[in-house]
């Protein structure tokens, strides 16, 4: 879920690591919607918070942390207060099973959107910074998030790989905690950001100009934005996405304006690779090494 | 240069749209630099329905747009850019998609991912009987349900996870055991789907043989928390004895009794309601011989009636003098005349049977409506003021102090935000209200003498399109 004008991108990130008595933890998780759900701990609270690759760290929903103490000189935004009240905070004891976190910096804002159009109470978003040391799997047909220690290489340890021979294997830039992949629609090069909170694939129009005339138009809609301001966005088809190497073909794709989105990652972007995308098979991030693996279910 | 190709390349589209869509040439296609909209004039009025609503142009007269009034699509920012015979071209720059961009990826799939009923809940379950291959699963004498899992010493953890625990993976944390695992969990009655996740792997239950898919591709174990038990007694050399009924669409041979002692019984789990009813004793179809509700059906046999819900008194003091008092409200559809109440030593009385929910209610004496006078709690519904019951509450909704206020609303998303709703009852030291909400967000504010105010008791809230917030409370199965 990017684009929640993250606060906590300009400070500094001096988290104590996690840790935990596991070499691979696995995580079962849950589905709402499109989106993976993984159970976590703070404190005594235990809750649902949305596995967000396209948040760059722990997110905490506003109606359940408004009383999180304010880290710094930050204005308290009541509320009828000004901008999104969005602020930053430092939370203790934060644990998904046996994996700790003593202290982590965390923003707090409003996640409301989420609760109300998926139903499902949402404490937050885990952001990839939790997960900075380690490399994760997500098994999305068998619901389960693996997560696993690396060793001296940077590498999980062969004995402890469950998922072998990926269909893809590629670098990714990581830019301000946001997984950039190289890829390509219908051959035009583009920068896609992976987020595994974005319920489908989303492209920029201006970036997708070329593109755009090889594509099957399935409708027009306009929508509602934050504050009631209304913008518009196209639904389209089309036949080959390419992700490093690999091609993946029949495609979906939500086409809009993601200026914005770029401004909250501090870097442009040229599309989003999200559920469309990512529920063909078991992906793998190592953060680490920036490699990301596929390993597919499906490529129809 | 760039238009000239941009039409050679809208040509072929065009071409291939022909041959692809041969019957409709209707189409929405897009260029470099502009979205096209192809409309056929003399297309038939479903498939113009259609192309509108691929293009999100509503509130296009078909009529009107025939004869050649394009007004509506004009306004909408499409610009007529070619008629060739009754084919209409229509242009808009792609640039109109700059505008306020969204913020993230969830504004712009909130809508357009369908909103799916959650996975994995049975809350319109009728009926319903455990099956299981070891009885693992069962009640305690507390009330509480015990959940054994035999087994597994090795794993690590096991939790149990199903609908009574929003699936949680972390909540239902099972005790292990020398022989396997265990956990006692509060159940209401109905159908629970469940599974184990033994270690971290989500797992069915070995020895349960109900299972059921849940509608997103996963099957899951079926406990049924049991809530009515059907008895007969006699009947000492039938052999079997069955129960249909109009919840299993009156299908035999599939709810069998069980012979304790000198009667024959079958509990179960049945929904709240009214259900019909026949036993069937070694293939004779009779009434419930215990139960005096009854009623013949249109083929003139005669049928139990069973009514399962929460016993409610309904109470009038005074008014000994009235000769008829009768009780009417939205559990009998308003119906007057219908709900007789019977005559006590200080007022009027009867007893009602009525599925959880939220009722509105008056007392009808000698023919005039009045609302009851022991009720502080109202609702308003058509204008009309009525007093209001909820059964099986399960929130009560406080607020301390304003006691000068005239009048307290409560206003939220269990009452389309309706403004002049349900009206709380004030004890002297704060006003309240108890409802039956369904489970899952509850969004509201309370209206104090016309001020909307959030609950200064709930600490929850998140904002609302004006700015001023609404109160947050969970209701959870």
């Amino acid at each position: 879920m990017g684009g929640i004008n993250f606060k906590n991108a300009i400070i500094i990130n001096d988290d104590p690591a996690p840790y935990g008595d596991f070499q691979t933890l696995i995580v079962p998780i849950k589905r709402a919607g499109n989106l993976i759900i993984v159970e976590a701990q703070l404190d005594s609270l235990e809750g649902n918070f949305v596995m967000d690759t396209g948040a760059p760290y722990l997110v905490l929903n506003a109606t359940y942390f408004r009383d999180a103490p304010r880290l710094r000189n930050q204005e308290s935004a009541g509320i009828n207060g000004d901008s999104d009240g969005s602020y930053t905070t430092v939370v203790h004891n934060f644990s998904i099973l046996d994996l700790h976190y003593s202290r982590i910096t965390a923003d707090v804002t409003d996640l409301s959107g989420i609760e109300n159009g998926r139903g499902i109470k949402i404490l937050g978003l885990l952001g990839t910074r939790l997960f900075n040391k380690f490399a994760i799997t997500i098994d999305i047909s068998n619901n389960l998030l693996y997560i696993h220690k690396l060793d001296a290489q940077g590498n999980i340890p062969s004995s402890e790989r469950i998922f072998k021979d990926p269909y893809l294997h590629m670098p990714f830039k990581y830019l301000n905690d946001v997984i950039f992949l190289k890829g390509a629609v219908n051959d035009k090069t583009m920068w896609f950001v992976f987020d595994s909170g974005a319920e489908t694939n989303l492209l920029d129009y201006r970036k997708s100009k070329k593109a755009l005339s090889t594509m099957q138009i399935v409708s027009r809609s306009k929508l509602t934005g934050i504050g009631g301001s209304s913008f518009e966005i196209l639904y389209a088809r089309f036949d080959k996405l390419t992700v490093g190497d690999k091609d993946f073909m029949r495609n979906r794709v939500l086409i809009t304006n993601l200026e914005k989105m770029g401004k909250a990652y501090d870097h442009s972007v040229d599309g989003i690779l999200g559920y469309d995308f990512f529920s063909r098979g078991v992906f793998s991030i190592n953060f680490v090494k920036s490699e990301f693996e596929m390993y597919i279910y499906n490529n129809q | 240069m760039r238009s000239c190709r941009q039409y050679i390349i809208l040509l072929l589209l065009l071409l291939s749209g022909m041959i692809a869509a041969a019957q409709n040439p209707n189409n929405l296609i897009a260029t470099r630099t502009q979205l096209v909209l192809l409309v056929d004039l003399n297309s038939p009025k479903n498939y113009l329905d259609s192309i509108f609503k691929k293009a999100a142009i509503s509130n296009v007269n078909i009529n009107n747009f025939i004869k050649g009034d394009f007004s509506v699509l004009t306004k909408d920012g499409w610009v007529e850019a070619k008629r060739q015979k009754n084919i209409v071209q229509f242009n808009r720059p792609l640039k109109d998609l700059k505008a306020n961009p969204p913020e993230n990826p969830f504004v712009v799939t909130n809508d357009i991912i369908k909103n799916e009923p959650r996975h994995g809940y049975m809350d319109n379950a009728v009926y319903g009987v455990n099956k299981f291959i070891n009885v693992t699963v069962y009640e305690l004498p507390s009330g509480l349900t015990r959940f054994n899992l035999p087994g597994y010493l090795n794993a690590r953890r096991v939790f149990l996870s199903g609908g009574f625990n929003d699936w949680s993976t972390l909540k239902g944390k099972m005790t292990k055991t020398t022989t396997g695992w265990f956990i006692d969990i509060k159940l209401q009655p109905g159908g629970w789907m469940y599974k184990f996740i033994i270690n971290s792997d989500w797992t069915l239950d070995p020895n349960n043989s109900i299972q059921m898919g849940d509608g997103g591709g996963n099957t899951n174990s079926v406990y049924y928390k049991y809530n009515y038990t059907f008895k007969l007694h006699g009947f000492s050399i039938a052999k079997k004895i069955t129960l249909v009924g109009s919840f299993n669409s009156w299908k035999n041979n599939e709810l069998i009794f069980e012979k304790k002692g000198d009667a024959w019984e079958l509990p179960l789990y049945l929904s709240e309601g009214m259900h019909s009813y026949r036993f069937i004793i070694d293939g004779r179809s009779i009434p419930d011989p215990a139960n005096p509700d009854k009623y013949k059906d249109s083929d003139g046999l005669l049928s139990s009636v069973l009514n399962i819900g929460e016993t409610v008194y309904f109470k009038l003091n005074g008014y000994t003098n009235a000769k008829n008092v009768y009780v009417a409200g939205s559990f009998n559809s308003w119906e007057q005349g219908k709900i007789s109440m019977k005559k006590t030593t200080d007022g009027w009385s009867v007893p009602l049977i009525l599925p959880a929910g939220n009722y509105d209610y008056k007392f009808i004496v000698d023919g005039e409506w009045i609302t009851d006078p022991q009720n502080p709690v109202s609702d308003v519904e058509s204008k009309q003021l009525n007093s209001f019951i909820a059964v099986k509450p399960n929130h009560t909704f406080n607020l301390i102090g304003y006691s000068s206020a005239k009048t307290v609303i409560l206003s939220g998303s269990f009452n389309n935000w309706k403004q002049n709703g349900y009206r709380l009852g004030n004890n002297g030291s704060q006003w309240s209200i108890s409802l039956h909400l369904e489970p899952g967000k509850c969004l509201y504010k309370f209206i104090v003498d016309d001020k909307w105010i959030l609950d200064p008791g709930n600490k929850q809230w998140e904002q609302n399109q004006f700015g001023t917030g609404n109160s947050v409370l969970w209701i959870d199965r």
